[in-house]
């Protein structure tokens, strides 16, 4: 299903990588420029790879970027059907997915919109308790003590400042 | 001695960039591909990613087909000049992350500390980290062993990529 909120969002991006299943049954993936066509509702790839040029079939597109301290990240995947039409490599979309459970935004939350991580709180919240349910037992106790002393240690040997708080 | 054995460029690239591009193959056959922070075994060749309990898709449906793949080709922040690009076809192993004393899980859990620096105010705050317990340790460990890489040197995708089997 088309979403416009979402396919603007790949205006914001340089390229993408786009990825398909080769016959041995490995996925494949190479970055590549990528256009998005709003009337016909789908993306195309004017200057493909020489190895994708053959691509056709289920496919995946994915957008993401982030910064030097592994933050402020945006992501999202599109799902659809790689043909050619025109002349051009074109992926038919059948879905748009965001790691953040929104279906407006690609960017993942961040503690400067508390509602923003609330939501993703409960969503993740919820899933871990389905997952939790179906294991049957209980997760072991988390070696907290442990992890402080991993964190020490880290600390030495790499000595870093913290400038604010971002949850991904 | 690393097990896997690349040129240094290759090494280099698998140890400092930040992210890979993972896919996995879904029950439909449809490959989807999220980005995620990879770990480099150097001593087993191995490479470890993880995925939250709440988000578990990627190791589903690495456990349900094993063959997987992972594409190094954003070097923000991987300070590298002249990256090479370098996707990775392997096989995939599903485990849940249980044991912090194994050497894997430590050097993971490093890794994740060094190039997102911000995660240990998460980690050092007791209350945060019990909210986030189901995002931050409550994950699962998808192991992946090499089979064949290809190479795109300079990260430059114009070019055909060199072929290396392991």
């Amino acid at each position: 299903m088309w979403n416009e909120q979402l396919a603007a969002l790949a205006h914001g991006y340089s390229s993408g990588v786009l990825s398909i299943v080769d016959s041995n049954g490995y996925p494949l993936s190479v970055r590549c420029a990528v256009c998005l066509d709003e009337t016909r509702q789908a993306f195309t790839l004017p200057t493909p790879p020489a190895q994708a040029m053959a691509w056709r079939g289920k496919a995946c597109l994915l957008f993401h970027q982030y910064n030097e301290r592994l933050e402020g990240l945006r992501q999202m995947v599109i799902l659809g059907e790689l043909v050619c039409e025109e002349g051009l490599l074109t992926l038919r979309v059948s879905k748009f997915v965001t790691a953040n459970g929104r279906q407006n935004t690609d960017q993942m939350p961040h503690a400067t919109s508390p509602l923003h991580m609330l939501q993703f709180f409960w969503l993740g919240w919820h899933n871990a308790r389905t997952y939790l349910a179906r294991r049957g037992r209980p997760w072991p106790a988390i070696p907290y003590k442990l992890i402080e002393h991993l964190l020490d240690e880290e600390e030495v040997a790499s000595p870093t400042v913290s400038a604010g708080v971002q949850h991904v | 001695m690393p097990t896997l054995d690349v040129p240094p460029e290759i090494n280099r690239a698998l140890r400092f960039y930040y992210t890979c591009e993972a896919t996995t193959v879904n029950r439909e056959g449809q490959p989807v591909t999220w980005p995620t922070l990879a770990y480099y075994d150097e001593e087993s060749g191995q490479i470890l990613l993880t995925a939250s309990i709440a988000f578990p898709v990627k190791a589903f449906n690495a456990r349900r087909h094993p063959q997987v793949s992972l594409l190094y080709s954003d070097p923000t922040g991987a300070k590298l000049e002249q990256a090479p690009a370098v996707l990775i076809q392997g096989d995939a192993m599903v485990t849940e992350l249980l044991d912090y004393n194994s050497s894997q899980v430590r050097g993971l859990f490093r890794a994740m500390i060094r190039r997102q620096p911000d995660s240990r105010r998460l980690i050092s705050n007791r209350i945060v980290r019990r909210i986030f317990a189901w995002y931050l340790f409550q994950r699962l460990v998808i192991t992946v062993r090499p089979r064949r890489l290809l190479v795109w040197s300079h990260g430059d995708f114009s070019v055909a990529p060199t072929e290396i089997e392991v």
